[in-house]
């Protein structure tokens, strides 16, 4: 087997050939999200382009510039490397071509190193600078399936770092870090890990937590699709700390292209002896393989996540016990989040005193965030904790339209539902959202504006929870079952007064659940009743949706006059000629509103009031005149 | 296929996994890889494998949305469910798929070439709303593009 010393000068030698290569190369972005905007076929024609033009190609991962994807960088030999966005297939071959002779104007983002002609710096740029790259390191920069160029970044290093210290040590700078489970949870890491250490029975296991069920949320994907060594190194660290020798990665079957890169990138670290009976002559003894859920939102739980690896219904437990006392298959057992997990190598990497620069007191180092809604850039940014969301929204470029921020749902459905008026000023830390009464959560912020309607999105949310109830519990099953009809009603114009002291009502029950499932739903709900009582009193006793969004409240009107209305005509699922003023729909419309897509000023979106004829307030004097 | 060769085949696909060692999950993912679907003989054939009972193996299945104990549509129309889809639209497109193709959620079309699929958010959100058309990423999309969508694939 290699020796750490060997496989740290090959990969040192294979990255000094992407960062000073010989000829141009161009660096591909392939992550799920940039495949979907065409990215491996941007790849495929610029790989038949290469030879001619003489250019060499590489893929990379997920940089979080999501909203410029299909994103290539270019290094040049003589150090020159810029960012590109928006290389769509179509557009690849005048891109190279332009890439190769100078600068690509058209699709400059950004410039990393040396400089090119009216392109700014990326790191300059207001999305850019407020960020601090620590977990990112390695994301959009190296190869994920190339262990070389983890190796020549300094990878496992830290690992070789850790093992020379005690266990103990390590563990006290993990606590003394103040870093946290970033899942949401904010549990002292280095407590957790002590737990597992002090617990006696073997053989002791490792859970890293990939399953990322959350909406909003796929901070977890970028790291495992950018830098699976990262967490297979934090869980190397993990594993000497606490003396585990077996792992298990339990990834979300939603992510296939995660699944490819782990697999991969285990494999390598099995072929080198990184993994197995003696981690780099370390003497360390661990190895860990994925195992996959299949869309189950409770197996997020820790517990849940257990049940299902113990071969069961992914079913959470109560605790006690908890997991370090007995977890998988009976045996002590440590569950982190995949950031969590990151955050270790990362401590180690810029070393505890560096991390402690970055960040408030109570809470130091980094975190990543995904964004997404109505802000105006949608992707994934890793910002110091403590940052408001406002200065957060500011460097994503606000809301998009300049619309106005209404609201904030972050964390997944269970971490609740902010006006913009509280959210704003909040500092992403776990303590102000507690405050506030919300989660932060696992990093997932969904941005709403006017046009989004909080009624529709608790129908939303509601149906969620439900559907993801395990069912264990009475209050959670038949709770969220309740709330689901509420708001169901709610927004079809049938809500009762009684159902706001209803909500409170299966809040206080729901708190008598075995997990955070149960005791959480029911966040979302409260904060609407508290921050958003006018939208939900319009609804329930005004039988109107201020927004124009909830389908039971709204018609579907002609209002004018144009061939677009043939086009609606067609377009229609319910096959309604739309023939003016009022078509005659016998209730058929099933509130699609592709009609309107084809036909935006002919078709007008409206409620009861619109075209009320308004009541005149009649006077005292016009009555005795009326006599 | 008659049992004792189905038997046999699947046998075959879960010959490595083993009892306590946290290979349900895989197993089952193993048989829906091959078949599309986990079969109601594949249960039997893993409960032996990984020595569970059968109803262990059905509670399991049952549970987790992503295993389906019915053959797929030719084609697969998954639609996100998730909030920010939800937010550009997400849940007029479902009006605008569910009317187009007379099925629900869950369903197939009688002549099983197309179906829908209840999906979970992946975090593609800059295609918002969208779906999934066998796999494949397919967004944004307004209603009307979703019952171009399915008008197409009809075809």
């Amino acid at each position: 087997m290699p020796t750490f010393e060997e496989l740290r000068q090959q990969g040192q030698a294979a990255w000094a050939a992407v960062e000073k290569p010989a000829r141009p190369l161009f660096v591909v972005s392939i992550n799920t999200s940039s495949i979907a905007a065409g990215a491996r076929a941007t790849y495929a024609a610029l790989e038949k382009l290469a030879p001619s033009l003489g250019f060499d190609l590489m893929q990379t991962g997920d940089d979080g510039i999501t909203w410029a994807e299909p994103i290539v960088q270019v290094r040049k030999p003589d150090g020159q490397h810029v960012l590109y966005g928006h290389v769509t297939p179509d557009r690849a071959e005048a891109f190279a071509a332009a890439a190769m002779q100078g600068v690509a104007k058209d699709h400059a983002v950004g410039v990393i190193h040396g400089s090119a002609d009216g392109v700014p710096m990326l790191w300059e740029l207001d999305w850019a600078k407020m960020q601090v790259r620590w977990l990112m390191y390695n994301c959009g920069v190296i190869d994920p399936d190339n262990i070389d160029h983890y190796f020549g970044r300094g990878g496992y290093h830290q690992f070789m770092d850790a093992v020379k210290m005690s266990r103990d040590d390590l563990i006290n700078i993990v606590k003394g870090s103040t870093l946290r489970g970033h899942s949401g949870s904010f549990f002292s890491t280095g407590t957790k890990w002590q737990f597992l250490k002090d617990a006696t029975a073997e053989p002791k296991y490792l859970v890293c937590n990939a399953d990322e069920g959350d909406p909003g949320a796929w901070v977890n994907r970028v790291v495992m699709e950018s830098d699976p060594h990262m967490l297979i190194e934090g869980l190397l660290i993990g594993a000497y700390a606490t003396g585990a020798t077996w792992g298990w990665i339990y990834l979300r079957e939603e992510y296939p292209l995660a699944y490819e890169r782990l697999n991969r990138a285990i494999a390598d670290c099995r072929d080198r002896g990184i993994l197995g009976e003696n981690a780099l002559g370390t003497g360390v003894r661990f190895d860990c393989e994925v195992v996959r859920g299949a869309g189950a939102y409770v197996c997020g739980d820790e517990t849940g996540l257990i049940s299902s690896i113990n071969d069961e219904r992914g079913m959470p437990r109560i605790k006690p016990p908890f997991p370090a006392q007995s977890g998988v298959l009976g045996k002590p057992t440590n569950v982190n989040n995949v950031e969590t997990y990151a955050c270790v190598t990362t401590l180690l990497r810029v070393g505890a005193e560096t991390f402690s620069t970055v960040g408030p007191e109570a809470n130091r180092g980094t975190k990543m965030f995904t964004v997404s809604g109505a802000c105006a850039k949608t992707g994934c940014i890793e910002v110091p904790f403590g940052i408001t969301v406002n200065e957060l929204l500011a460097g994503i470029g606000g809301i998009a339209g300049g619309r106005p921020f209404k609201a904030l749902q972050q964390g997944g459905p269970l971490s609740g539902l902010l006006p913009a008026s509280i959210a704003g000023d909040l500092p992403l830390e776990p303590e102000p959202f507690r405050a506030a009464g919300v989660g932060m959560g696992g990093g997932g912020l969904i941005f709403l504006d006017d046009t989004h309607c909080v009624v529709d999105l608790n129908v939303m949310m509601a149906h969620f929870l439900e559907d993801e109830s395990c069912a264990r519990c009475t209050t959670c099953r038949i709770g969220n079952q309740r709330m689901v009809e509420i708001f169901e009603r709610t927004a079809r114009g049938e809500g009762r007064e009684e159902d706001a002291g209803h909500l409170k009502q299966l809040d206080a029950s729901m708190q008598f659940s075995n997990c955070f499932h149960g005791t959480l739903s029911p966040t979302l709900a409260r904060n609407t009743l508290q921050h958003f009582r006018e939208e939900y009193d319009a609804h329930l006793y005004e039988h109107r949706c201020p927004a124009k969004v909830c389908q039971g409240m709204i018609k579907y009107v002609v209002v004018g006059n144009s061939p677009a209305l043939a086009e609606a005509a067609k377009i229609c699922p319910d096959h309604i000629a739309a023939t003016g003023p009022q078509p005659d729909t016998d209730g058929r419309c099933s509130r699609g509103g592709a009609c309107r897509d084809v036909a935006p000023d002919e078709i007008a979106v409206q409620d009861r009031y619109d075209g009320a004829i308004p009541l005149r307030v009649i006077a005292p004097a016009d009555v005795a005149r009326s006599g | 296929m008659p049992d004792n060769e189905a038997t046999l085949e699947i046998g075959h696909l879960v010959s490595d996994f083993k009892p306590a060692d946290g290979d349900l999950m895989g197993a089952l993912h193993a048989v829906q890889h091959h078949y599309g679907y986990v079969p109601k003989i594949a249960m039997k054939v893993v409960a032996r494998q990984l020595r569970l009972s059968e109803a262990q193996v059905y509670g399991a299945a049952t549970f987790y949305s992503e295993f389906r104990l019915t053959p797929p549509p030719e084609t697969l129309i998954s639609w996100c469910s998730g909030p920010t889809c939800r937010l550009k639209g997400g849940d007029r497109i479902r009006q605008a798929l569910e009317t187009e193709l007379g099925i629900g959620m869950g369903q197939n079309t009688p002549d099983n070439k197309l179906g829908l699929h209840f999906g979970q958010c992946n975090g593609t959100c800059e295609h918002a709303a969208q779906v999934w058309v066998d796999g494949k990423v397919t967004g944004p999309l307004t209603a009307a593009d979703a019952v171009k969508l399915v008008r197409d694939l009809k075809k």
